[in-house]
């Protein structure tokens, strides 16, 4: 199998005076167009004690603006047949629309009107307060929500800008009123590093000048950016404990291993996806042989590098009946201290490597998929190359690279985290003798 | 207007053995897909061996002649590719996505495995237990699983989509080697199978490979009947649970037609009127206004026989249920006494023609697409005229669709209580 490096569709890239990125790729395939506008108003924005606010005002956005009220904004976006998507990461708020390419300019006009012209009126945001403690509390059915909360609260810890869900705490919710609403969006909704990427089936030029034509008739500020936020404090180099979150009548646990990880600029970047590809991602990497394949332990088990801007963590993911419990954890983190040491097996990385090479293309098949993943190298501050050279780069990992890799990143190392969420007893017996069992109700990660 | 046929120049081919092929190729990425559709779900099960189709798909990647254990997803993806499959009440579905290059290796390993499987009791073992887990990953566990399986025992008596397509857990651990190898037979012969391949391929090269591979795989028998003997419904049915859950939740679900009846394009409209989007009418009233949700969701597919129009509510914390209940009844009402507006028709066809295009933005989308149109209409043909005939539904056909499929005796409502049961719900 050859692979060859895969070109970029035709795309411009271009620096307005306001600080705003412009992106316009084109794609020719079904006839469709799709814009995204990324800010910086991610979760990891989100002000001490307001942990949820950058999910709470994106969420508002659509609940009208100064032009017309929540309804108003749900025809002039549905009535083109489409969803407003509005995603918001630990980095970044990413308003988007699909529509069929004969809507562009209305789309992006829907777009930059929620976006930059939210009304934030008293009594949708009452209203968006009372439906957001509801879903927190909706949440708690769902024990892997519950798990990927308690992940990122346990992983980063408590003082990290990215130690708290998106959608944030009860306790802090709670506190919501409009003037944190209009205070968030004054300050991050701001041309200064947000980048807006159309695709469509145009000359790149042409859906640069739609693009500006569209964004002439907003106003869009600079910049007002406060104090730099600060990501180094992650938790100490502690043995490992764990922390079982009690669900009631639960007769399964979710299970979860999570250490620190990378940020995505890391220059382990390549080794780190290789590594973690061949220790658990894919069908057939080691751990799914071992728990799956070979014990029929789980349905799901995986190993997941989490990449943000600016930190991210080490997981290890499955499910198992309470009464394998025990068996599950000390094969994962069997097979992981020795995966530390040895790395992948030559044939297992020369498998790999083909592997996320191959499929590498399908990531770019889609308006959104192009739009998100060259709006983000350009946001992580990893560029183009880290596409266009994507193939040769994974292609050229070595043993050694993917091994020092392996060491660094285990999820089982110093410092890891094991998070149980399913029944509190059957949890406690099991792992008390393994080390440090902190036994809570679920709630305490509302 | 329809979708152009000049865009989709679908080749279709069909070997002696009765295997049917199509072949769309794209040369815009250098990669491809290919899907094996197999016309077998759980509606082909009987009572005693539910939950066979589903472990039996997990059985089809434990290897066969030529390639041994284990050897199915490692060659291909030491070739650069991917697979997975899925089980629902109609069909069984296995797909590779993969490197172009890599097309002879995947022809390969999956003619191998219809020509030849092989099943072992080791391998069932544990793919029992793989399964088993899912079932309490996905129902045991799970508020809208456990409510969807008593929905389908709810709403049917005697046609198969009465029970889960995972199987209720006492046959998981009945089903035997016999048994599996009787469905292999059965259902998997190549006059049972549509492969859809569809990227950067050429065709002639294409088609001679799947002839040399799967040319001499024999003919299988006509498949067994099916027991879809449903009797009409004659009156509203309910059922309650009792979970530690945060809220009440409801589920309801209303008998309808199959997938080839044309009144189910009617109801993939009323399905965008009610439930897509922030603005529809059912989360509108549910969400925003009435503030009894947390979320309305509501789901229609295409089905062989007559299955269900469902819509899910998941209760504030606090709500009182009968107090939901009503309101969505009201809803559903509303519609068929009025029908939607001019307005609200529109932006359903738009969601749907969105739908359909947003559908085949990638190789394994169109190959999906294709597949599930043979299996469903008969013919991948069928997706071409389909925007027309969204377009030509008029707000009267909304009206006397909704009716029909509204009235309170078709009703099956299965209702969420939060609390445990004395016992702890043992048996």
């Amino acid at each position: 199998v050859s692979l060859r490096d895969v070109a970029l569709p035709p795309l411009r890239i271009a620096d307005e005076p306001n600080g705003l990125v412009l992106i316009a790729i084109q794609r020719r395939s079904v006839p469709l167009f799709h814009c995204r506008l990324s800010v910086p108003a991610g979760a990891s924005e989100d002000p001490r004690g307001k942990a949820g606010l950058a999910q709470f005002t994106a969420e508002l956005l659509r609940r009208g603006t100064h032009r017309r009220d929540a309804r108003g904004v749900d025809e002039l976006i549905e009535s083109m047949g489409t969803h407003l998507g509005a995603d918001v990461s630990m980095d970044e708020a990413a308003l988007t629309l699909t529509v069929p390419a004969d809507l562009a300019r209305q789309a992006l006009d829907a777009l930059l009107e929620v976006a930059l012209e939210p009304a934030f009126a008293e009594v949708e945001v009452a209203a968006a307060r009372r439906r957001a403690l509801a879903g927190l509390q909706s949440d708690l059915d769902e024990p892997s929500t519950v798990a990927a909360r308690a992940v990122l609260m346990q992983g980063y810890g408590p003082a990290h800008p990215y130690g708290h869900p998106t959608h944030g705490l009860k306790r802090g919710v709670e506190t919501f009123v409009r003037e944190d609403a209009l205070g968030f969006h004054a300050t991050r909704f701001r041309a200064r590093g947000a980048v807006l990427a159309v695709v469509g089936d145009a000359a790149p030029d042409d859906l640069l000048q739609l693009a500006r034509e569209r964004l002439a008739r907003f106003s869009f500020p600079s910049d007002a950016r406060g104090a730099a936020l600060d990501f180094r404090e992650l938790p100490s180099h502690a043995p490992l404990r764990a922390l079982v979150l009690h669900k009631p009548d639960s007769t399964q646990a979710q299970v979860r291993i999570v250490a620190q990880g990378i940020p995505r600029r890391s220059p382990l970047y390549f080794d780190a996806l290789v590594m973690n590809t061949a220790l658990g991602g894919g069908f057939t990497s080691l751990l799914v042989d071992a728990i799956r394949v070979d014990r029929g332990l789980s349905y799901s088990v995986g190993t997941r590098l989490v990449m943000n801007r600016n930190a991210g963590l080490a997981l290890f993911s499955s499910f198992t009946r309470n009464e394998t419990l025990r068996e599950l954890v000390d094969v994962a983190l069997e097979k992981m201290r020795a995966y530390a040491k040895s790395g992948p097996s030559n044939d297992a990385l020369a498998k790999v490597r083909t592997y996320l090479a191959g499929l590498f293309p399908l990531g770019l098949e889609t308006h959104e998929a192009l739009a998100e993943h060259i709006s983000d190298a350009l946001l992580d501050g990893v560029g183009l190359e880290h596409l266009a050279k994507y193939r040769s780069r994974i292609m050229a990992v070595t043993a050694r690279g993917a091994q020092k890799a392996a060491a660094e990143l285990s999820p089982a190392r110093e410092g890891a985290t094991l998070v149980v969420v399913g029944d509190g007893e059957a949890g406690r017996k099991a792992l008390a003798d393994l080390c440090p069992v902190d036994v809570r109700p679920i709630e305490e990660v509302a | 207007m329809p979708l152009d046929a000049s865009d989709f120049p679908v080749q279709e081919h069909a070997l002696q053995n009765g295997l049917q092929i199509r072949l769309l190729p794209d040369r815009s990425l250098p990669i491809a897909t290919l899907y094996s559709f197999f016309r077998v779900g759980s509606r082909n099960e009987r009572p005693g061996i539910t939950g066979i189709s589903h472990l039996f798909e997990h059985m089809m990647f434990n290897g066969s002649r030529k390639f041994g254990p284990k050897e199915f997803d490692r060659r291909l993806e030491a070739a650069g590719g991917t697979s997975n499959a899925y089980t629902s009440t109609d069909v069984t579905a296995y797909y590779e996505d993969f490197a172009a290059e890599a097309l002879p290796l995947v022809l390969d390993l999956e003619s191998d495995r219809m020509a030849s499987l092989l099943i072992d009791d080791d391998s069932l073992q544990r793919e029992r237990e793989v399964v088993k887990e899912e079932r309490r990953f996905r129902t045991d566990n799970d508020i809208d699983g456990m409510m969807d399986e008593a929905l389908g025992a709810l709403a049917f008596v005697a046609h198969p989509y009465r029970w889960p397509v995972v199987g209720w857990m006492s046959d998981l651990n009945r089903i035997a080697r016999e048994d599996c190898e009787r469905y292999f037979r059965t259902y998997y012969a190549p006059n049972n199978c549509t492969v859809v391949l569809v990227g950067d391929v050429d065709p002639k090269t294409a088609v001679g490979q799947i002839e040399k591979l799967y040319g001499k795989i024999p003919r299988g028998e006509a498949l067994p009947p099916v027991a879809d003997g449903e009797p009409p419904q004659k009156g509203e049915r309910r059922a309650v649970i009792r979970y530690p859950a945060q809220a009440p939740a409801l589920l309801a679900g209303f008998r309808t037609v199959d997938g080839r009846d044309p009144d189910s394009l009617v109801l993939d409209l009323v399905e965008a009127a009610l439930g897509y989007g922030e603005g529809a009418r059912l989360k509108r009233a549910l969400v925003y206004e009435q503030e009894l949700c947390v979320d309305a969701h509501i789901y229609f597919g295409w089905r062989v026989d007559p299955a269900l129009f469902e819509v899910s509510l998941k209760l504030n914390p606090g709500t009182d249920p009968h107090r939901a209940e009503n309101a969505l009844w009201a809803e559903l009402e509303r519609i068929c006494a009025d029908s939607i507006s001019e307005a609200e028709l529109q932006r359903a066809k738009n969601f749907v023609r969105s739908g359909l295009l947003r559908g085949l933005q990638t190789s394994n989308g169109r190959a999906h697409t294709l597949g599930q149109m043979e299996v469903m209409l008969g013919t991948w043909r069928a997706f071409l005229d389909l925007p027309d005939r969204y377009q030509a539904i008029t707000v009267e056909d909304i009206r006397r669709v909704a009716r029909k499929t509204f009235a309170p005796h078709r009703r099956n409502l299965v209702t969420l209580i939060p609390g445990e049961l004395p016992d702890g719900g043992a048996a």
